[in-house]
């Protein structure tokens, strides 16, 4: 399968990330990425989408909401 | 899911006590979990919306306790409600649908070979030395803001919260190759918006 296209290519990269495809289609789809680098640089970039939307979106419990949560437990305990 | 000390009791020990009236253990539940349901709730809807998110979600699980029957982890059916809460407030604030993202899909050529040069396609990984830090930050929460709710859902819960593909399907309620369906179509229409903010487009 040395014929692989990227876009057929992309059509499995979920499933392979997830260990879900068979050995003849991980060798092939392996074979493809491993001699083009339009893949390469893609699949880099499919990687780093989620650690970036992870990082921008990380966010801590302000302190304002905490209170807020817990005066309205005082009042839930004493309904 | 939680790893609990072992001289604290489970969530779910917690889970049936607070369905007995024990406040006690419903505060224990809420300690423990308000920080990762706050977070949950900004993801899936925003900053300003999180906290009314965080308390809806408390009030459902304070509800509905009682018809907690353990089918699934407590953690999955709490995370559950969140995700509902969080999508009843996109709902009601959603004046007009937000701009798509399907302009940023991934372009072939008449050959299957991806559109742009490896440089251009390699952009997203390179972010960090490309474009300031809070400027991304920014316009990630915007990409965010305009994934469709059905994307948007299977993404936070797989990728942002990092749950396994099994335990998002238990939340959602779908079958798992439906989830990789969707956070697969998330990832690209993020990575290709991503891509045109940091000057990669092709």
């Amino acid at each position: 399968m040395s014929e692989t296209a990227c876009v057929s290519g992309l059509e499995l990269l979920v499933d392979y990330l997830e260990g879900l495809l068979p050995a003849p289609t991980v060798a092939a789809l392996e074979g493809h990425v491993a001699g083009c680098q339009k893949c390469q640089a893609f699949i880099a970039s499919y990687h780093a989408t989620p650690r970036i939307m992870r990082e921008a979106t990380d966010a801590s419990l302000p302190v304002t909401v905490q209170t807020s949560l817990a005066d309205w437990l005082r009042k839930l305990r004493e309904t | 899911m939680t790893v609990v000390p072992s001289t604290e009791p489970s969530d779910e020990t917690l889970a049936s006590r607070a369905a007995a009236g024990d406040d006690h253990a419903f505060e224990t539940i809420v300690r423990r979990y308000q920080a990762r349901v706050y977070r949950l709730a900004g993801r899936l809807t925003s900053e300003t919306d999180a906290p009314d998110v965080l308390q809806d979600t408390f009030l459902q699980v304070h509800r509905h306790l009682p018809s907690f029957r353990g089918d699934s982890r407590f953690s999955t059916w709490l995370y559950r409600i969140a995700t509902n809460a969080g999508l009843m407030h996109r709902r009601a604030r959603a004046r007009r649908p937000a701009e798509p993202l399907d302009a940023f899909l991934p372009t072939f050529d008449a050959a299957g070979s991806h559109c742009g040069t490896p440089e251009q396609l390699r952009v997203v990984s390179e972010a960090d030395e490309r474009i300031d830090r809070q400027v991304l930050a920014g316009k990630a929460r915007e990409g965010l803001a305009r994934l469709p709710d059905l994307y948007r859902e299977a993404f936070v819960l797989r990728d942002l919260e990092e749950m396994p593909t099994a335990e998002v399907a238990d939340v959602l309620g779908i079958e798992p190759a439906a989830v990789r369906q969707r956070v697969h179509r998330a990832r690209l229409l993020l990575r290709g918006y991503l891509q045109d903010v940091i000057g990669g487009r092709s």
